[in-house]
């Protein structure tokens, strides 16, 4: 399987404040879920801005290593020409525009599509989220966190991503509803084939849609491999599933 | 993601049943009439006193009509792409140093003064706007002020170098052979010009980068997230609007016939802020209705103070004595209370309005 999005010994700093990852390699191939874990700081959210292009937003350079989108390295091009290129992105917190109906931020996702194909779209992301369908002419601003989240990915979904980035998609949101959006993720990754980089606090739902997870803690990766043999693992069960007492070092010893 | 074909979606009733047809004919009919009305001083052939005409005369419409351009085109550059700026004086003298040199000094007719009026526009709105790719929010602002002082500077020397003190003179606007030089020529001139930037502007809105820009104001990353150019969107924003404020400043040197660098002072283009807070930020009607509000309940104010002075003692003192400062305080009082009540503006009040209509109806 042809891995869409590959990222080698990637390290990025932060002006003064030392590395904040440091020769990270990720893959993550056509049509499946990849999880990112890990404690807060550990460097996730720094890793998508890497690769959406944002991180001189935030002072942000990278050190060394490479990344590349379809085959093509894309260190340096600007962030909205990525999106047009195919590479949907849900940022951290959601983001919906509030002062938009939920149909417009559709629109609003949909101004990559060519116009024909606009209308298509809609429908689409309207049988994936029925929700939004009975919520369309609302504001964004009116929906629950979970309506908005489904939003927010329709928004990015609605321009046909080949990879989909969600930073926090279960942050403030309740378990139910995460699991099923879980569940539609897991239904456009087997029906269109779009890769999907998820960033979870919540492992344990996490690890049961993903295909492969990667833990990263203080800047490098410290486990990965299949969601299975992952959430297997003792050091994880240790520090992130929490089964038996809570050991922040745990996760280190696993490398 | 299957796409299976949806039932007709409901929509929200667009409101063109014959009640709503007509209203729109009655507005128009009115527009029609209210020159007459405020020339002849008369309705239907009943003469009206002053005080019946809320004290207003058609010049003051005019004005209006003209300040409306003014807040439309700064509503959609701050209502609805978030870039506030204080620069719409600069932009406006802009507009009336383009008409100086090529209607004055170069004799070109008034139709080709107003392009050009709105090219040199673009172009300033333009540079002025480059700040925008690097600074945000107040440190923007400071950036259109800066623009403010340099262009009211050359407009200064403008003036002096080639006119005097006594301020730059305007020909008389002509379209072909037709005069604009009646108070009713204008009105019916400028009417269709207002209407036709609202028109064009809402229907800037409704197209993708309409919605991008929009999407820009309510977050910027989030708008980047989804492959907008942010700062293309700017920029174009920007230009559209200098464009427009810039032709409303030719369109207000022709009508005064004679303008100096003092008419476009920093509370000129504050005013303009005024217009769309009070008329609601981000709605084109809303900015047409402050604009209204701004230039004519000073004079509706004073047409009432003026009408109370003649019946009591004390109150006739203060009525003639400060009248000035009264309808200031006035006007002032009443700004603070629309905030106050209506934080979103005359528009914001509508909208509500029609929510709680709506969910009474359990919609």
């Amino acid at each position: 399987m042809a891995n869409m999005l590959e990222i080698k010994d990637l390290s990025v700093g932060y002006a003064r404040k030392g590395l904040a990852l440091e020769n990270v390699s990720l893959s993550v191939p056509q049509g499946s879920i990849v999880a990112l874990l890990g404690a807060n700081g550990a460097g996730k959210t720094t890793l998508i801005r890497s690769v959406t292009a944002l991180l001189d937003l935030h002072h942000g350079h990278v050190t060394g290593g490479s990344v590349s989108f379809a085959g093509e390295s894309i260190l340096g091009q600007p962030a909205h020409r990525l999106v047009r290129k195919g590479m949907g992105q849900v940022p951290e917190g959601r983001l919906v525009f509030k002062q938009l109906t939920v149909e417009d931020n559709l629109l609003v996702g949909a101004a990559i599509l060519p116009r024909a194909k606009v209308r298509e779209g809609l429908d689409s992301v309207y049988a994936l989220f029925p929700r939004l369908l009975e919520r369309r002419q609302s504001s964004a601003g009116w929906l629950s966190g979970g309506e908005q989240q489904m939003l927010a990915l329709g928004r990015a979904l609605i321009g046909r991503p080949k990879l989909l980035l969600v930073d926090e998609l279960s942050l403030g949101l309740a378990p139910l509803i995460v699991k099923d959006i879980y569940k539609q993720l897991r239904v456009v990754g087997e029906t269109l084939g779009t890769a999907m980089l998820v960033v979870e606090q919540n492992a344990r739902l996490a690890l049961e849609f993903a295909a492969t997870a990667y833990i990263l803690n203080g800047g490098r990766v410290v486990l990965s491999g299949p969601a299975a043999e992952v959430a297997a693992n003792d050091a994880m069960k240790e520090s992130y599933l929490g089964t038996t007492k809570p050991a922040t070092a745990g996760a280190k010893e696993a490398v | 993601m299957n796409t299976q074909t949806l039932p007709a979606a409901p929509r929200a009733p667009s409101g063109t049943g014959l009640k709503q047809w007509v209203w729109r004919v009655v507005f128009v009919a009115a527009l029609f009439y209210l020159p007459v009305v405020l020339t002849e001083r008369a309705i239907f052939g009943i003469h009206l006193s002053n005080v019946q005409l809320l004290n207003l005369g058609l010049t003051q419409i005019n004005l209006m009509l003209i300040a409306m351009l003014g807040a439309l085109s700064l509503n959609y550059l701050t209502g609805c792409a978030g870039l506030i700026s204080i620069g719409h004086a600069a932009l406006y003298a802009m507009g009336a140093m383009t008409s100086a040199a090529a209607g004055t000094l170069w004799g070109w007719p008034f139709p080709l003064v107003l392009v050009a009026a709105g090219i040199t526009g673009a172009l300033t709105g333009l540079l002025a706007g480059l700040p925008s790719l690097r600074v945000r929010g107040l440190y923007f602002v400071l950036s259109t002020m800066a623009l403010h002082y340099i262009v009211i500077f050359a407009f200064l020397q403008f003036q002096f170098k080639l006119f005097d003190f006594a301020g730059i003179p305007y020909k008389a606007a002509m379209l072909g052979s037709f005069e604009l030089n009646t108070p009713i020529r204008w009105y019916f001139f400028l009417l269709p010009v207002v209407a036709l930037v609202y028109w064009g502007l809402r229907n800037t809105l409704n197209t993708r980068e309409g919605r991008l820009l929009m999407a820009m104001r309510d977050h910027e990353l989030a708008a980047t997230a989804v492959g907008a150019d942010v700062r293309i969107l700017r920029l174009k924003a920007f230009m559209l609007s200098s464009a427009i404020a810039s032709m409303a400043g030719a369109l207000y040197a022709y009508y005064l016939t004679n303008v100096t660098s003092e008419a476009f002072g920093i509370s000129f283009a504050i005013q303009f802020i005024a217009m769309i807070i009070i008329g609601g930020m981000g709605s084109l009607w809303g900015s047409l209705v402050g604009a209204a509000l701004w230039l004519l309940l000073p004079s509706i104010i004073n047409g009432f103070a003026s009408q109370a002075g003649e019946t009591t003692g004390l109150v006739h003192l203060i009525l003639v004595e400060d009248k000035a400062q009264l309808v200031q305080l006035i006007f002032g009082g009443l700004v603070i209370l629309l905030l106050i009540f209506a934080p979103g503006g005359i528009a914001g009040m509508g909208k509500q309005w029609r929510d709680r209509i709506a969910s009474k109806r359990g919609q």
